[in-house]
Formats: structure tokens, sequence, C-alpha cells
């Protein structure tokens, strides 16, 4: 029992040491695996949530194995991606007052012109 | 002809009232500013705009089109509607990009990327091209509305046209997208309870789910609950070739702007969401509900087919969905679903109406004509761009329906070669508005050689869409890459301001360069 534990921790610490759930704003801002992860992931997420759907409602076996995939597909891409995306708008936030400020200048152009 | 009992009619009447008092309901928000009139002042919590994204995206034809892929070639016909699957990845990448350029439109986006003289023919071209699809989506849809209660109730095309789009200008008109999006909101709610509703009814009446598959054994049809029941890799109506097309273009178009469609529209709600993350989530779960509510329907007409199987006529199988839920349901629920079909009509006009007004009032007249206007005049410009939007889609929707055939074919083939080009404008610095402009000239010109006048002269053989996909791709990057290669990059301080606000993906080192030389990361 104490083996299977420590084989669940040392799992667990394997996918939160390659999953970075902890982000800087800094670091958030630049395009990482986990952005990677969820490009490959969402796509698949979809599909699966599609045509899981179809076949679920016809009653079909595969149809609910397929349609459990794709809500365990989804949990995942949001596991991994929400922590970034977090930390990238809060750090927006900060910066959105000053890019406003400049969009509203192009919107002028013939007065920089 | 559907027969109304007073009960359907107090359903319609209902409704009706909640959709116009939602712009007497948000009529200060909308007025406060040019953002309030067209992003509602860019503070939306992600499920607002995400539920709008679904309910745009199902419009009065949508069921239409829909019946005609599934009747045609049962499960398999869902990998049609999977092209909205672009979302996948744009939600986490061209929209992030996008929700950080803070432009209102796509038009804005294009002077935000590029600059100089080029930037300018860009704007001008897509916020004119922008206000005219616009008109030519109100007009088609408003067409489908009217062909719709001519099945109904027997009135004239012209009007279910103009009727209904009254009734949407009134909250549109005084709320702007303030009401848009929050008439989208119950609107979707609606429309996704009368789908799952009407199409389980519809399941029930051809024998539920076991009931639908033996019938569908005893047919010998079985293989229209396979959606991968492939018809050879090159060969048949459904070749693994054109599923792998399919699957590529919509994928990966999600790492680009403008790839499909649809991107114009989701543009607005990701600009209107509170956060980058809002804004990322709208998309993927609007997106993820669209896909899903097509499972709903598809089941419904593979239950249509086991009650009217072998329907030669494409315009009568295209009202699968509609005739099961129509001549199946109790007395007192037609109305209900009258007003769920309302509600999906409602929702798509309102997002063309004030998504078209923007490239009037926002691309063209605040930016050209009239740059130091009010937010008070800007308002009004608004709701004046919105007026005419709607004079015109009576005129287009009521006198050109077979140009309008024609103009969906070119959208389509259109959109082909534009596919690389609108990725490469955001994952490759040293695209330039020159290779963009000529991808757009060199595209319209090859489409028409490509898929009308070289097969009509027996030069080459008609293709199939796939293949004419790839053969514009390729044709049309043989003109953009060098015209790319051969003008000047941007301005390379242009760029890195750029850089700095979006941080875009892709191939974009001489530019960070310069963002850190500037200081400006």
């Amino acid at each position: 029992m104490r083996g299977k534990l420590r084989g669940l921790g040392l799992f667990k610490e394997g996918i939160m040491g390659f999953i970075k759930r902890d982000w800087k704003p800094e670091e958030a801002d630049k395009w990482t695996k986990e952005d990677w992860i969820a490009i490959l992931i969402s796509p698949l997420a979809y599909a699966t949530l599609m045509v899981g759907l179809a076949l679920s409602l016809l009653l079909l076996k595969v149809g609910f194995i397929t349609l459990g995939l794709g809500i365990f597909l989804t949990f995942i891409l949001h596991w991994v991606i929400d922590p970034k995306l977090r930390a990238i708008s809060e750090e927006y936030e900060k910066k959105q007052r000053e890019y406003l400020e400049r969009l509203e200048k192009i919107v002028k152009w013939r007065k920089d012109e | 002809m559907i027969n109304f009992s007073l009960l359907d009619w107090i359903w319609l009447i209902l409704y009706l009232l909640l959709m116009t008092g939602c712009g007497i309901i948000f009529y200060r928000l909308g007025k406060r500013s040019e953002a309030d009139f067209f992003l509602a002042g860019r503070g939306l919590p992600w499920w607002i705009p995400g539920m709008s994204v679904y309910a745009t995206h199902t419009a009065t034809d949508t069921p239409m089109w829909v019946s005609g892929v599934i009747y045609k070639y049962g499960l398999r016909g869902l990998w049609y509607t999977f092209f909205s699957a672009w979302c996948a990845i744009s939600a986490f990448v061209s929209a992030r990009i996008f929700r950080r350029s803070l432009a209102y439109s796509q038009a804005e986006w294009q002077s935000l990327r590029y600059s100089g003289l080029g930037a300018e023919l860009l704007r001008g071209w897509m916020s004119g091209w922008g206000s005219f699809l616009n008109m030519f989506i109100l007009g088609w849809v408003g067409m489908a509305m009217g062909k719709l209660c001519n099945y109904l109730f027997g009135w004239e095309n012209w009007v279910g046209l103009v009727i209904p789009s009254l009734i949407v200008a009134v909250y549109v008109l005084s709320a702007g997208y303030w009401g848009v999006v929050m008439a989208d909101f119950q609107q979707g709610i609606i429309a996704l309870f009368v789908i799952i509703f009407s199409s389980l009814w519809g399941m029930g009446v051809a024998g539920g789910p076991q009931g639908i598959i033996d019938k569908l054994s005893k047919m010998g049809e079985l293989w229209r609950i396979n959606p991968f029941h492939f018809s050879g890799f090159f060969t048949g109506d459904f070749p693994v070739a054109w599923f792998l097309t399919m699957i590529f273009i919509a994928v990966l178009g999600g790492f680009g702007m403008g790839t499909s469609i649809d991107w114009y529209a989701e543009a607005q709600r990701i600009q209107s969401s509170r956060t980058v993350r809002d804004a990322s989530y709208s998309i993927w779960w609007g997106t993820a509900l669209t896909l899903t509510r097509n499972s709903f329907w598809a089941v419904a007409i593979i239950a249509f087919f086991v009650l009217n199987p072998y329907i030669s006529d494409q315009s009568k199988y295209e009202m699968a969905w509609y005739r099961i839920a129509f001549e199946h349901l109790p007395a007192g629920f037609v109305g209900f679903l009258l007003a769920g079909i309302v509600a999906i009509h409602f929702s798509t006009i309102s997002t063309h109406l004030n998504l078209g007004a923007v490239y009037m009032t926002r691309d063209l007249y605040h930016h050209y004509i009239n740059p130091n206007a009010s937010e008070k005049t800007l308002v009004f410009a608004g709701r004046i761009s919105t007026l005419l939007l709607l004079i015109g889609s009576f005129i287009y929707g009521t006198m050109m329906e077979e140009i309008t055939k024609w103009l969906i074919f070119a959208l389509w083939i259109m959109g082909a070669g534009m596919w690389l080009p609108n990725i490469l404008q955001v994952i490759w610095w040293r695209f330039n508005s020159w290779g963009y402009l000529s991808a757009w000239i060199a595209n319209l010109g090859f489409s028409w050689l490509v898929v009308w006048v070289l097969p009509s002269f027996g030069i080459i053989p008609e293709l199939p869409d796939y293949l004419q996909f790839w053969a514009l791709m390729l044709l049309t990057a043989l003109v953009y890459i060098p015209v790319t290669l051969l003008t000047k990059p941007e301005d390379m301080k242009h760029l890195a301001k750029y850089y700095a606000m979006t941080k875009p993906i892709g191939f974009w080192k001489p530019v960070e360069r310069e963002a850190k030389r500037l200081g400006l990361i």
C-alpha cells in the first residue's frame, strides 16, 4: 500500500514537474510547452465531444467511452492552460490603458501623418 | 402550413417582448461611448460572449445545412460541421494575440500589424469588404427566415425577411453591442433547450435509439451511424483525402486570423471579453457548445431518415430537422419551437447588424472621415450605420437571391487562397502588407481560372473541392511569397511596438531583438 502511494506521489511529482502551474507574469508572456500541449489536446477534445455525444445519444457503448474521453481531455486542457492564462491576464490588465491610448492615436491617422 | 394554438402565440409574443425589452434595459450603457456601443466596454466575463458565439452561429439556415449533410452522409456529415474547430487552436493562439492588440475589428488590426500606405490600403479594403459582407449575410439569412415563414404560415418571402429584422433593429439601434450580447445570452439558452427537446422528441417518434438502429439495420443503412465510414482514399463521396484536408484547414486555421468567415464575428466577442483568459474561454466554450449542438441535430436527422428514407430532392431533405420538430411536437410546444427558431434568427441578425456597423463607424467614419469625433457623435454614427445595413439587407435579400448563391461559392473559394496568408501574417514577421494585398488579388484571379474558366475550356478537369483548395493555396503562394520578399519589410519600430503589445507566436526573433533594444520589453 505504502509502495503504491509512493508511486502515486512520484507520478504526481513527475506530472507537476513537467506541467508548470505556478506562473510569474513575465514567464507567462512567453510561448511555452503548456501552450503547445493545449494546442494539441484542444482539437482532440472537440472531436471526441462531438462524435461521443452523437453516438451516446444512440446509446452505443463506444459513444459513452468517446464522450468520457472528451470530458477528460477538456479537464486536462483547462488544468494545463488555466494558471498560465490567469497570469497573462493579470499582467496585461496593467498595460492595457497605455496600449489603448496608442490605439486611439492610430485611429487619428490624419493628425499623425 | 402549421396550425398555431393560443398557447403557441402566447409563447411567441412573450419571447418577442423579452427580446425588445433588452434594448430598453441596456440603452443607457450602449450610448456611453464607442467602446460600449461596439464592445460592451471590454468588460464581459467569458460566459456572456461565449453564449453569443454559440447563438450567432446557430442561424435559421444552419439546421437546413446540417440536415443536408447528415441526411446525405449520415454521421460522417458531422465532419462538415467540424470547420468551426478552428477555435480549438485559435482560443489559445490568435484570440490571445488579437485580444492583446485591442483592435476593434480585423481591419483595425491590419493597421497595428502593418504600417504606411500598405496598411491604410488594407484597412480601407477590409472595412469596405467587412461592411458589404455583413450586409450580404443579413440579406441571405433574412431570406432563409422568409422561406421558413412561407413554409409555416404561407406568407410572402419578403414578410419574413423584413418584420423579424425590424424587431431586432429596435434593440440593436438602442443598446448596440450591449443589446446584442445580452439578448444573445437569453436566445442561446432558449435555442439550446428547444434544439435538445425537439431532437430527443424526434428520436422518440422514430422508435428511440434502439428502434432507429434496428430500422437502419433492416434497411442495410447501418453505415449511417459510423462517423468514419470512408469511401476510399481518393474515391467516392467521402474520401479520406477530403477528411484530412478538412481537418488540416479547420484545425491549423486557428493559428491565423480570418482563416474562417466566422473569425470576424468572433473577433468582436474576443475584444468584448474583460481579460485575455475570458477571451480564450469565450470562443472555446462557445464553439464546444456549437459542435455538441450539431450532435443533437445529427441524431434527430438520422431519425428523420428512418421515418422518411431516400428523399432525393435536396430542397426537401434540407428541411429534415424542421420537419421532424414541427410535424411531431404536441400542440402548445410548436409556438415554443418557433420562439427558439426566432431566437437563433435574432441572434444572427443582431450580430451582423452591429458588426457591420463597427467597420462603417470605427474603420471608415472614425478613421478616415472624422478622426476627432466625440463619443456622442460616434454612437450616433453607429446607429446610422446600423440603419443603413438594415435597409441594404432588405434590398439585397429581395432582389439578389441568385447572385447570393454565386457569392457564397466565391467566398469559399476566396477563402482557399487566403488561408495561408491569414496564418503567415500572424506567425511571420517578414510577411508584409504588399504580400497580403497581392494574395487577395492573386487569389481572386486564380479562383476564377481554376474553378470556372480552365475547366470550361477543357484545359484542366473539374477538381473536387479539396483539390481546389490545395491548388489555390499553392498558386497564390507563387505570387505573394516573391512579392513579400521583393518588397521592403514593415517598419521595424512599428513592428517592435506591435510585438511588445501582442507577443505573437512564431518567427519574430529580429523584431524581438529590436523591441529589446528600444526598451519596450
